[in-house]
């Protein structure tokens, strides 16, 4: 390698300036840094949060990714037309969806069976975003739990109960007027 | 005999104590400073009383004790073992000159008792202490050198070899820091040094800046502590020399480390940062007290602490140098203010003897003297400010256009 070589192109770092040269104003910046944090975090405003005896706080439930939901209309019944499309989008495959002629005049097919196994899901959101009748939504239900792997495979009435559990709180898309976050906000328009 | 029995069994046992807790204050501060909480969960064993997390020191001690002690094969066996006992031996026996206060008075009760006052050293009346104190820090450096040689693994090595380089170079800049304190004082002696400054009550750090700024910086060095941590940096070499190492022997090595950083605070306190004196708390006169002598170990306590946190604070404030930065910074700054800061002193202390003090009386002059001391600093600290960039560049030298080398 020559020095002088054209093809090379030297990057100088900016010379020091005044302050950076005499060092102590650095020094003493950093240490007000630390100093600062340590303050703050001695007067308790610490971002830890001690889980299982503090429950977090979810900034924006509506959008968080937890534990699937099926949705039910107004009569009640599920709401899935049982299309597909959530279980072709899923990366994880972990949606099986049975499909049985509907017993209703309004659509012409309806899940027979609808299980998710939350063992292999990845909580993408990717089903959430795939159906197009607002029937399967991601809740902000975040500390589920199982003692075997089979009470980790939920079927279509857990996932229903889990509407049922969440639906006060978390409005199906559809009926929102706003998430109240920018994202969806964004989305919107 | 049973004095130094006694003295050695309360210092051993506290200081491990003490390792053990500046663990916990260590990872406290670190977390306190990246706004997060630091261990709190473990407080009494088999109850659910956390107690902020005191009894983490314990499970700590606990884990490393229940370990797999796992020897690879391919170590030197005999140099593996010896390395961590070298170097906490080393660690621990500094502390047999380190005085951790004055004099307890003499006390009777009873009939029970002893009557004349002691000091709280194990050996104070060592007049080489200072000398003692670098001899085994620098056998230090053969633990860490030995560790890293007998692990044969590239990261180990590669951690000893910066390590000696490293310590090499600092210890000129820890003596050339001292080497102004012991002109002033005219003795090795630790206990003299302290009642030197508590005389006048001048403290070296007033006296001599630049010495202290060499000394800390050094020390720094001396105890791998962060902005000189290259021995040991996690983000380069793994663990450095204790790479291979696990269970007691990686213990051992750790708390060999946070003694010298006890070292090394307990040395800044006493040679620079007055020791156990404090102007209107601890005085020269009130030597003979039970009062003075607790407020003396009190006052003693509270200062390493302050300069132990201040350690801890460190760490989490400066990026760490590289290690030609270190260098650099170690012969090119140090030695160059080190070398200043003794001439420094011998002029001012000539300056004394030769009619300052028999003219002004001893205090004043001392604290006369503070003021050219101080200008001098300001002055070398600006020439440093001014020149320290450009000696300190390693960025490749590119020549002017017409200059031409082949290679």
């Amino acid at each position: 390698m020559q020095e002088n070589d054209p093809n090379i192109r030297w990057v100088d770092e900016s010379p020091l300036s005044a302050r950076e040269r005499l060092y102590l104003p650095l020094f003493f910046e950093g240490l007000t840094t630390t100093l600062r944090h340590l303050g703050r975090s001695l007067a308790g405003k610490v971002v830890t949060v001690s889980y299982p005896d503090q429950e977090p706080k979810i900034d924006a439930p509506l959008i968080y990714r937890g534990v699937h939901r099926l949705n039910r209309d107004e009569q009640g019944r599920v709401k899935c037309v049982a299309c597909f499309l959530c279980a072709t989008a899923c990366p994880a495959h972990c949606i099986d969806i049975v499909a049985a002629e509907s017993p209703w005049p309004d659509r012409e097919k309806y899940p027979e069976s609808f299980t998710i196994d939350e063992l292999r899901c990845i909580y993408c959101g990717m089903c959430e975003e795939a159906c197009p009748v607002d029937a399967i939504e991601l809740t902000s239900l975040y500390n589920l739990t199982g003692r075997s792997r089979e009470e980790m495979i939920f079927d279509k009435e857990k996932l229903l109960s889990v509407y049922d559990q969440t639906k006060d709180k978390e409005p199906m898309r559809s009926q929102r007027q706003s998430t109240g976050s920018y994202a969806a906000e964004h989305n919107r328009k | 005999m049973w004095e130094i029995l006694i003295k050695s069994f309360v210092l051993a046992g506290g200081l491990m104590t003490a390792a053990a807790y500046l663990v916990l204050l260590e990872r406290k501060m670190a977390a306190w400073v990246q706004d997060r909480c630091g261990p709190n969960r473990v407080g009494i064993p088999l109850t659910n009383i956390r107690l902020f997390g005191l009894g983490q020191p314990i499970a700590d001690g606990l884990k490393f004790i229940l370990k797999e002690e796992f020897t690879p094969a391919h170590v030197d066996r005999r140099l593996f073992v010896a390395a961590p006992i070298i170097m906490l031996t080393s660690a621990l026996s500094v502390f047999a000159v380190i005085p951790f206060g004055d004099v307890i008075p003499p006390l009777k009760l009873w009939g029970w008792g002893w009557d004349r006052p002691i000091p709280l050293a194990i050996a104070p009346h060592m007049d080489t202490a200072l000398l003692f104190v670098f001899a085994l820090n620098s056998i230090a450096v053969y633990g860490v050198i030995l560790g890293g040689w007998a692990s044969n693994n590239k990261y180990s090595l590669l951690g000893g070899l910066r390590s000696s380089a490293q310590l090499i170079a600092y210890e000129l800049a820890l003596s050339l820091g001292i080497l102004g304190v012991v002109l002033a004082s005219g003795s090795l002696n630790i206990r003299r040094i302290v009642e030197m400054q508590a005389e006048t009550g001048v403290w070296f750090v007033l006296a001599q800046p630049i010495g202290f700024v060499v000394f800390v910086t050094a020390a720094f060095a001396e105890a791998a502590r962060l902005p000189f941590d290259l021995p040991e940096c996690e983000q380069e070499l793994v663990g450095g020399y204790h790479t291979e190492y696990s269970g007691m022997k990686l213990l051992l090595f750790l708390i060999a480390e946070f003694l010298h950083m006890v070292t090394a605070a307990m040395l800044i306190v006493l040679l620079f940062l007055g020791g156990w004196h404090f102007w209107g708390i601890t005085s020269w006169a009130d030597s003979n007290s039970w009062l003075g002598a607790i407020l003396r170990v009190v006052v003693f306590a509270v200062k390493t602490v302050g300069v132990i946190l201040f350690f801890m604070l460190v760490r989490w404030s400066w990026p760490r140098f590289r290690f030609d930065q270190l260098m650099a910074l170690a012969w090119k700054v140090m030695l160059p203010l080190g070398l200043l800061s003794v001439a420094v002193v011998a002029v001012v202390e000539q300056s004394k003897l030769s009619g300052l003090e028999s003219w002004l009386g001893r205090v004043p002059a001392a604290w006369l003297m503070v003021i050219p001391a101080w200008v001098v600093a300001a002055l070398a600290w600006w020439v440093v400010a001014v020149a320290g960039p450009s000696i300190s560049d390693n960025t490749p030298r590119r020549e002017p256009a017409g200059w031409d080398v082949q290679f």
